[in-house]
Parts: C-alpha cells; sequence; structure tokens
C-alpha cells in the first residue's frame, strides 16, 4: 500500500465527520462568516455545509480561510492559511490558539503546545489558551491539567470548555459523581450560550456508560441533533479503552464508523483495538480506511508500518500443558532471536498459565498470544500505537506484548518477571470480564512476581520510602488515580510497588484465598470500598491504617534509614574509589543495615563483596553477593562473578542456580548458556543442558566447533548417538583437529 | 572482500587444511614469515602504557612463531621516525624471498585528513600512501598489514592491493575515537578461545574474529554506542599463520614429525573438498565421507600425539 499523502481524497466526505475539539470560540475566537456553515455542519446537513464553506474560501482571508479548509478537511491547506494569518497578525493570540488546535486535530500535540505557550506569552490570561494547554496536558495525562482547567474557570466563569475538560478528566480518574457534576454543568453553559451540546452529550453517554447503561438517552439526543454523530460512540470506546475493556470498545467503535463512515480517527481506533484482540487481518482494513483518509495520523501510520514488518518474525504455537493437543499459547518472536528464546518463553508461559489457573481457579478460554519486539519502538506502536513510550509489556486480554530481551541494553530488562507480571494480568483481566480496576490488576501482578522467584519483581526504591514516611500513599480506594494522572514525579511507580504490597498484606495477614475473591467480587462490578468491605471485613479507612502500620513495620529500618543510608554509602563509595578497602567495610556495612533492601546501582552488597574479597575473604563476599541476588539484584557481571566464585568453591549446585537465574536478564550472553550447559551435564540433568547448549548454537557463537561439540556430549548423556554423531561431525568439519571431538567421534561412529 | 562476505564463506568451509597448507607449510619447506611492529606516539602517559604492554606481548607470540627474534623487527619511540621506517622496509625489500610472508603491525593513534591516513609517530608522520608504496617493494607472496589504530579505515582503499590482506580497527577514517581494537588483538594471539578451528594455530582471520567479537561485547557491556567498527579486507587471512598454541609449536619445528603432520595436511585438505562439494551430496552420504576421513584424521593424530607423549616420557 502506497504512504504517500491523499489530501484530495477527503474533501467530500470530511464534512461529515464531526471534527471533535475543532469549533467554538472557547477555543479561540473564528470568523463570523463561519457560524452558518457551522450550523448546517452540527445539524448534519453535509452538502450545504460543503458550500458554505466554499463559498467563505472564495470570499473571506486567511483568518476564515484556515478555518474553512479546516472543516473540509484539507488540514495541509488549513496549516498554511493559518501560517499566513499569523504572518499578517504576529499579536493575535486567539489565532495562534485555532492552529494549536488544527495540530490537535492532526495529533501533533508538542507543536500544539508550542502554539498555546505562544499564545500565552501574548496574553497570559488568555482563557482559549489556557484550556487548549489543559487539553494537551489531560492528553498526557498530566496530573496539572486539572489545576490549569480550574484557573481558566477563575477567569472565566461562564463557559462550557472548562467543565466539560473537568468533567472528562474526571470519567478518566474512574470519579463518577464529580464527573457528572462538572459534565452537567458543562452542558447547561452550552445551551446557555448557544454552544452545540454534542460534546457534552458524548462525555455524558460516556459516564452512563461507566455507571453501567451502555445504550442511553444520551445517544438518542445526540444522534437527533445530528444523526452522523459516530463520535458519540468513539467516545464511549475511548473510556473502555483506559478501563481495558477492549472487546466492548471495538463494539462501540464498529457502530461508530456503521453511522459516520468517514470517522478516520475511529477506524484507526478501531483498527488498533482490532489488533489488541489478536485480529490482525480485520485491524489492517480499518486502518487502511483511516490511513486513506488522514494520512497524517502518526498513529495509522505507524502502525501500518508495523504490520509491514510482521514478515520478520516466527509464529509458533505450543500445545496446552494440560490438554495436550489443542493450542496453548501462541508466540510471535523476531526471527532473528526466535531459536535462542524460543524454549525458555514457551517454558515460563506454560508454567505461569498453570500456576495462576490453579492460583485464581480460572481456566483460559482462548489461547494466549505472546509478542515479543525486538525493537522497542515497535512495541510502543504496537501497544499505543506511538514510539517513545517508557513501558516494557502491555496486556490487551488474550493478547500479551512486549520487548524482547535485545531490545534494551544487555542486564537491564528482566524479561522473565516481565513476561510473568504480564501474564498475571491475563487472568486478573479475563476472569473478572475487564472489571478488574488497575490497581487490583497491576497489585496481582506484582505480587506474583514477588511469588514466583525471590529474585524477581520491583525492589522498594527510595521513593517509595519516602512516599509511606511522608503519608503520601494513596487511600486504597483511590489508588488507581495514582496511575492514571499522577501528581507528583514518580507516582507511577510508587503506585505500582503500593498495589503489590497492597496484596501481598492481604496474602499475609489473610490467607491468599482473599486475592481471589477480591477478584471474583470485582467480576460482580463492585467497586473497591464495597469490595474490600464485604471480602475483607472492614471498612477501607481502617484497611489503610492497617497498610500503613504493615508497611512501616515490612520497611524497618529503611523508614528512617535514608540520611544515614546516603551519608554513610557515600563514605564507603570514596574509600573504594581510593582503593582502601579496609575502609570500605564499616560505612558499607552501616548503609546495609540503613537501607538492607537497596540492590540498585552503587549498592552496599556489591561494595562490601568486593572489599572482603581484595581484602581475602572471598567466603563472606561469596555470602554478601548471594543476598544480593536474593534480594533481586541483577547485574549480570556481578552474578556471573558470584557464579564463577562459587564454581572456584566447588558449590557447582548454587553456581547452576545462579546461571539459571540469569537467563531471564542476560539470555544473549553466551557464557552463561555454555557454564549452566556444563554443570547441568556433570549434575546429570541432561535434557536441561542439552537446552542450553542449543542456545550456545542459536548465539551463533565464535567458537561453533566447541559449541557442537558440547552438544555431542549432552546427546551422548541423553543415548543419542545418532544425533551426538551428527553434531560431532559438525564440531570436526568446522576444526578437523579438535582432538576432544575426534576422540568422541570414535565412540559414536557409525 | 569484506568481512562480511569473508564471514559468509568460511562458514560452510573448513579452512584449517588452509592453514596448514599455507603459511605453516611454508616455514616447513624454509620460506619465512618477517613481522614489523611500528609502535606511534601515545600522546599521554596511560596510552604510551597501553601502546607499550600491546607492543611486548605481541613481540613475545611473534618471536615464537617465527622462531627467531631476527625475523621481528620493532621501531619505537624514537626509532619510530619516517626516516628509520623507510630505512627497515629498504631493507625488507632485498631480505624477502619471493615465496616469503611479511606481517605489519601498526599501533597507535591515527588520524585521517579527508585524503590519507597518517600514522602518529615521532617527526613528520608516515601516511598509507606511504606505506603502501614501501610494501609494493617487498617482494613477499602474502602480505599482512594490521592496524589498531583510530582512523585506520581510512587506510583501507590506499593499502588495498593483490596478495595484502588489511585489518583495521575502524571501517573509515571518520571515526577518530581512541580504539579498544588493539587489545583484543593482542589478546587473540595467546588465547585459545580464538582458535576456532582448534588446530592449534592462530591465523589472521581468527584473531580478527576473536578481537571484532571482543570489541562488540566491549561496547555492549559499557552500555556506549560503538566508535569502532573493524575490519578485514583481502583473501585468504585464514591461511596466514600468526602464532601456535598447544602441542603444535613444538611438532612443527620436530622433522621427525613431519611426515605425519603431511599425511594429516592431505587429509584436511580432503576434508576441504568435500566440505566445498557439500551442496552437491546427499546429506547422508557426506556425513558418513566426512566421518571415513576424520576418523582417519583421529588415527594419524592419536601417533602424533603418542609419539610427542613417549618423547616427554623419554625426557629427564
Amino acid at each position: 500500500m502506497s504512504r504517500a499523502l491523499a489530501l484530495g481524497a477527503s474533501l467530500l466526505l470530511a464534512v461529515c465527520a464531526p471534527a471533535w475539539g475543532q469549533r467554538g470560540d472557547e477555543r479561540g475566537a473564528r470568523p463570523p462568516a463561519l457560524a452558518r456553515c457551522d450550523t448546517h455542519y452540527d445539524k448534519g446537513r453535509p452538502l450545504e455545509a460543503r458550500g458554505c464553506y466554499g463559498q467563505v474560501l472564495r470570499e473571506a482571508g486567511p483568518p476564515a480561510r484556515a478555518e474553512a479548509y479546516w472543516m473540509l478537511g484539507d488540514l495541509k491547506a488549513a496549516n498554511d492559511e493559518f501560517r499566513e494569518a499569523v504572518r499578517l497578525e504576529p499579536e493575535n493570540p486567539d489565532l495562534r490558539v485555532r492552529w494549536g488546535y488544527l495540530f490537535i486535530e492532526s495529533h501533533q500535540e508538542p507543536e500544539a503546545a508550542q502554539l498555546f505557550e505562544e499564545a500565552l506569552e501574548i496574553d497570559d490570561e488568555h482563557v482559549p489558551a489556557m484550556l487548549g494547554m489543559a487539553r494537551v496536558m489531560a492528553s498526557r495525562f498530566e496530573g496539572k491539567a486539572g489545576e490549569v482547567v480550574r484557573s481558566a474557570l477563575e477567569k472565566r466563569p461562564r463557559q462550557a470548555q472548562g467543565h466539560l475538560l473537568l468533567g472528562r478528566m474526571a470519567l478518566e480518574e474512574g470519579n463518577l459523581e464529580e464527573a457528572r457534576k462538572a459534565l452537567e454543568k458543562g452542558l447547561e453553559q452550552s445551551k446557555e450560550l448557544g454552544i452545540a451540546p454534542l460534546e457534552a452529550f458524548a462525555l455524558l453517554a460516556s459516564l452512563e456508560m461507566l455507571e453501567g447503561r451502555r445504550d442511553n438517552e444520551w445517544i438518542d439526543r445526540a444522534l437527533e441533533y445530528n444523526p452522523g454523530y459516530g463520535q458519540i460512540f468513539a467516545e464511549q470506546a475511548h473510556f473502555y479503552v483506559i478501563t481495558r475493556r477492549y472487546r466492548d470498545a471495538t463494539e462501540r467503535l464498529r457502530k461508530a464508523v456503521e453511522i459516520a463512515p468517514a470517522l478516520w480517527r475511529a477506524h484507526a481506533e478501531l483498527g488498533v483495538n482490532l489488533m489488541r484482540e489478536g485480529l490482525d487481518e480485520e485491524g489492517r482494513r480499518h486502518l487502511e480506511i483511516a490511513y486513506e483518509g488522514d494520512p497524517y495520523s502518526a498513529k495509522t501510520v505507524n502502525t501500518l508500518r508495523l504490520l509491514d514488518t510482521y514478515d520478520d518474525f516466527d509464529t509458533v504455537e505450543s500445545e496446552d500443558f494440560s490438554d495436550p493437543g489443542t493450542p496453548g499459547s501462541i508466540f510471535m518472536l523476531g526471527r532473528e532471536e526466535a531459536a535462542l528464546l524460543r524454549p525458555y518463553v514457551l517454558d515460563l508461559t506454560a508454567r505461569a498459565i498453570a500456576e495462576f489457573e490453579r492460583k485464581y481457579e480460572f481456566r483460559l478460554q482462548r489461547p494466549v498470544r505472546v509478542e515479543m519486539f525486538p525493537n522497542h519502538d515497535d512495541f510502543a506502536v504496537r501497544s499505543l500505537g506511538m514510539p517513545g513510550i517508557g513501558l516494557l509489556g502491555v496486556t490487551f486480554g488474550y493478547v500479551v506484548v512486549m520487548d524482547s530481551p535485545s531490545a534494551r541494553p544487555p542486564g537491564e530488562f528482566h524479561w522473565g518477571t516481565t513476561l510473568w507480571h504480564e501474564l498475571a494480568h491475563v487472568f486478573t483481566l479475563e476472569s473478572t470480564g475487564h472489571l478488574v480496576p488497575r490497581w487490583f490488576s497491576e497489585g496481582i501482578s506484582m505480587y506474583e512476581e514477588w511469588m514466583a522467584d525471590p529474585r524477581w519483581g520491583e525492589s522498594v526504591n527510595p521513593e517509595y520510602i519516602e512516599a509511606v514516611r511522608t503519608g503520601k500513599l494513596l487511600p486504597v480506594a483511590e489508588l488507581d488515580r495514582g496511575f492514571i494522572r499522577p501528581r507528583y514525579e514518580g507516582q507511577v511507580v510508587v503506585s505500582y510497588l503500593q498495589a503489590g504490597f497492597v496484596c501481598r498484606f492481604i496474602a499475609e495477614r489473610w490467607d491468599s484465598s482473599k486475592l481471589v475473591e477480591l477478584l471474583r467480587g470485582f467480576a460482580e462490578d463492585r467497586s473497591t470500598s464495597e469490595n474490600i468491605q464485604s471480602v475483607l471485613g472492614l471498612a477501607p479507612e481502617e484497611f489503610d491504617g492497617r497498610f500503613d502500620a504493615f508497611m512501616r513495620e515490612t520497611l524497618g529500618p529503611a523508614l528512617d534509614g535514608l540520611p544515614s543510608w546516603r551519608r554513610n554509602l557515600k563514605a564507603a563509595l570514596e574509600a573504594a574509589r581510593e582503593g582502601t578497602w579496609e575502609a570500605v567495610i564499616e560505612p558499607a556495612g552501616k548503609a546495609l543495615e540503613d537501607y538492607p533492601q537497596f540492590v540498585g546501582s552503587g549498592n552496599s552488597y556489591v561494595l562490601l563483596a568486593t572489599a572482603h574479597d581484595r581484602l581475602g575473604n572471598r567466603e563472606q563476599a561469596i555470602e554478601l553477593l548471594q543476598a544480593y541476588e536474593r534480594l533481586g539484584g541483577r547485574q549480570p557481571e556481578t552474578l556471573k562473578k558470584l557464579a564463577g566464585w562459587l564454581e572456584e568453591a566447588g558449590r557447582s549446585e548454587e553456581a547452576a542456580y545462579t546461571y539459571d537465574g540469569l537467563l531471564y536478564n542476560a539470555p544473549h550472553d553466551e557464557e552463561i548458556h555454555a557454564r549452566l550447559g556444563e554443570l547441568l551435564l556433570e549434575a546429570g540433568e541432561h535434557a536441561a543442558a542439552l537446552r542450553e547448549f542449543e542456545s550456545v548454537l542459536a548465539l551463533d557463537p565464535l567458537d561453533r566447533a566447541a559449541a557442537e561439540y558440547n552438544l555431542a556430549k549432552a546427546y551422548v548423556k541423553i543415548g543419542d548417538l545418532e544425533e551426538a554423531r551428527v553434531h560431532v561431525l559438525n564440531a570436526l568439519e568446522r576444526a578437523p583437529t579438535f582432538r576432544p571431538a575426534l576422540q568422541l567421534l570414535q565412540q559414536v561412529k557409525r | 572482500m569484506t568481512h562480511l562476505a569473508l564471514r559468509a564463506v568460511v562458514r560452510f568451509a573448513s579452512w584449517s587444511a588452509l592453514v596448514a597448507a599455507g603459511a605453516l607449510a611454508g616455514s616447513q619447506v624454509g620460506a619465512a614469515t618477517h613481522f614489523v611492529v611500528i609502535e606511534g606516539i601515545g600522546g599521554t602517559r596511560t596510552y604510551a602504557e597501553s601502546f607499550r604492554d600491546q607492543v611486548e606481548q605481541m613481540l613475545t607470540v611473534l618471536r615464537e612463531t617465527a622462531g627467531s627474534d631476527d625475523a621481528v623487527r620493532v621501531l619505537a619511540g624514537r626509532e619510530a621516525t619516517a626516516v628509520h621506517i623507510q630505512a627497515a622496509f629498504d631493507e625488507l625489500a632485498g631480505a624477502v624471498a619471493p615465496g616469503d610472508s611479511l606481517a605489519v603491525f601498526l599501533v597507535g593513534h591515527g588520524t585521517h585528513d579527508g585524503k590519507d591516513y597518517k600514522l602518529n609517530i615521532p617527526g613528520p608522520d608516515i601516511t598509507a600512501s606511504q606505506l603502501d608504496s614501501w610494501l609494493d617493494a617487498v617482494p613477499a607472496a602474502s602480505q599482512l598489514v594490521v592496524s589498531s589504530t583510530s582512523a585506520s579505515g581510512g587506510a583501507l582503499e590506499t593499502l588495498k592491493s593483490a596478495n595484502r590482506i588489511v585489518i583495521t580497527a575502524t571501517r573509515s577514517g571518520r571515526e577518530t575515537t581512541a580504539t579498544a581494537f588493539g587489545t583484543y588483538w593482542v589478546a587473540a594471539l595467546s588465547d585459545a578461545e580464538a582458535d576456532t578451528d582448534k588446530n592449534e594455530t592462530i591465523s589472521a582471520l581468527e584473531a580478527f574474529r576473536y578481537a571484532e567479537d571482543k570489541v562488540k561485547a566491549h561496547y555492549a557491556d559499557e552500555k556506549r554506542l560503538a566508535t569502532e567498527h573493524p575490519v578485514l579486507q583481502g583473501e585468504r587471512a585464514e591461511g596466514f599463520l600468526l602464532a601456535r598454541v598447544g602441542a603444535a609449536a613444538a611438532q612443527a619445528l620436530d622433522p621427525t614429525k613431519r611426515p605425519l603432520l603431511e599425511r594429516r595436511q592431505d587429509l584436511e585438505r580432503r576434508i576441504t573438498d568435500l566440505t566445498l562439494r557439500k551442496d552437491q551430496m546427499p546429506a547422508d552420504q557426506y556425513l558418513d565421507a566426512l566421518e571415513a576421513l576424520l576418523l582417519e584424521v583421529a588415527t594419524l593424530q592419536a601417533e602424533l600425539d603418542k609419539a610427542s607423549d613417549s618423547e616427554d616420557g623419554e625426557r629427564p
């Protein structure tokens, strides 16, 4: 498919499409000549609207011409006219605001924000510019957006936009009561000010949908006002998407494009959403329609480009572990790393599904699809349609997408714990019909990471300790807010940890079966407060108090130890830098006592271990690095050193444990597979050794002859002499005088 | 030939026979390999020490490979001037026989002025063009030039010549940051891990692949964007012997082992011929034929090792 711009194609149809955020003086003053055309447009009279805007093009100046081109769907011409209008009237803030909204329309929020900024430099009390800026902030889920809107409302109380924006944000945060108040006020203002009430209808329709009434009176009223107003359903779909109810969103988006075939955004959303359900081909069709109509959408173009790269992936199906013969899971892996990753990814997925089916008493209804992207931006596009996100993995129900280990620098990404986390989401989402609140789904995933392996999951960071100490954790009933619109730097990460600890607290103080009961309660659409009260038998406020005590007890000395930890660590690092290892011991030891959970960069365990090793106390060094490992320390070079020391000390089983852990953190490291293979072979675990030696080969090693030879040895151990012969011949083909291989050949020859 | 294309070839063929039949065989029948090591200016103490270490380690290996100190010329410090370097090549032009091999190693910092590559030495720098003309005057059957300096890729085009292998730390003259390649190149000459065909010798190709691999890992481990991309240009790098490891060093110098070594070399040539016909044969037939030849190698190898063991036992 050609990706060339095709502007003309959308001209005729564009007047049938409502352009969200496009008009109204509350979004910057527009020339009066447009008013009568807008009435035709709002009332769903496309032919009359087209003729009217055409007349404006012939008769008016650049500001009105820009608006008319925009309404006719020619965004490029509109952009040119705005540039000319701003050149002629550089001190007019409204023109910049209108131009900013054009950029929002064409999915270029940073440019829009720049124009709103410029308008505010001209007039710092310009309400439409403030609202424009707030809209951009809200689209990025920035906590400051509400503050900016409230300030705009103080300056101009009589307006609809500010109230509608507040209502939208409250809806996104799940605060339905507050949303209703703001939206009703917005509707009232729309009527009073003579503004088309369609946006208010769409948001109220979404509100009632979230309250459980999907098809409601607001839809009827909107369609009565404008029968082609497909945005009413697209708006509802937006709220289904952010509450992770993707199948419901698809249903709404299908309705949207049915009554408004030229609603390109809805086609694009529908395409992306169908892909979230694993329906790639149907998704591609809608994305191509969207592209034909709106070639400017970065989301559409990015996703279509991503689909074009799917030929570079291998798709494999695994059998259901509990029901052999039926497909259990589907995996999409980058072709260049599929041979390496396949056995580990398949094994981990099967283990996770078995564990979660047992724990959460829920049998999956469809195969899980796991997609791993070697390029992080491809993963980001697959998740949200746009590159540049900081996530590692996303679950859309039965579809899990994530970075593959090669998407990030070696050792920086633990793919095992990430996949485990995402697979837990499959269960929390699907067992509740996607009704589980975000905090509980994330909490279970975090908790399950910790339960899977002591080395997995997130470690407690200083920001979290500080949040506990200063009482910044959110009440459990409002914990979702910390994920959706954070109020301070780092609140999202703090909220993840809090959610995980809440689940751990419940499992430890009550029983893990309570987590299952809570999940069932959420499946019945209970709120967090109702569910906590009903399952745990106490009010959410009382729960918060008990959780706070639990958290303070869990953090122990770290709660008040951060200042001392920083001081001691600094002293230890300085001594280490100077190479005075005796002087490292005391401050590093104190730093460790101050904050024993810290295993990040520059931690006390590695410092102390290095000091002890340099001072000749290897045993102590090993003990410290093992503690580092158990607490989630992940630096591959450090752990490889530990494994090497353990091997030197003859502690092969412990060394194998460490190497095995590294498979989930640094799977592209040939040495880890080779050493683990040797240890497993010595331990008599021949099949496992075979897997490791096959992984070495999959990495296309420099010393291929040795890799083939090792594989041959493993085949001899499991009694498959024919395979052993093939691999020893492969080794000797490259290295005909390789003595050990020649000896092995004599053993396995035909 | 780019190194990528070369890798594609060696992937499918056993080259150890060629190694044995090339420089190793040559040395057995009287042909010699001459080595020249030029150490440029370090600039700072750290670089100067690093370059000195690299050169010293290289000299130890090369002297053992050559079997004589005389075959290894080193130009370092005040001796590394353009005048002295030219004089050394003039001397080599008269001393090297047509069947001999010549290897030149440049250690230090390099630059590229957009036209020519230069090695930083005391006094006027030497250029790739000068080096090319001096090398052209030496009648060696095969030549190897290894430059581990920054910007060394800028010399590739100038030094291109039939029968000459050129290895550089960078792919162009625009990669001007100090390189890590030299350290790994020197390590390759004494690390058995570099001997990927397990024939107990390290060829120029093996040393290059080892160093290239380590350079990649170096930047990946340090989480830095790679500022050097090594290149190998020319053919038959697999046949250019640089170092011996293990028993091969002793066996190569022992005239009593010569008949057995020659028989083994013959078998290795036949294996190479067979691997080149692999795609034209049914898989089973190929493996059977390969197995038969390798079992003969195994028998010969056992005889060689037995002879070496009994000699060891006889020593007081």
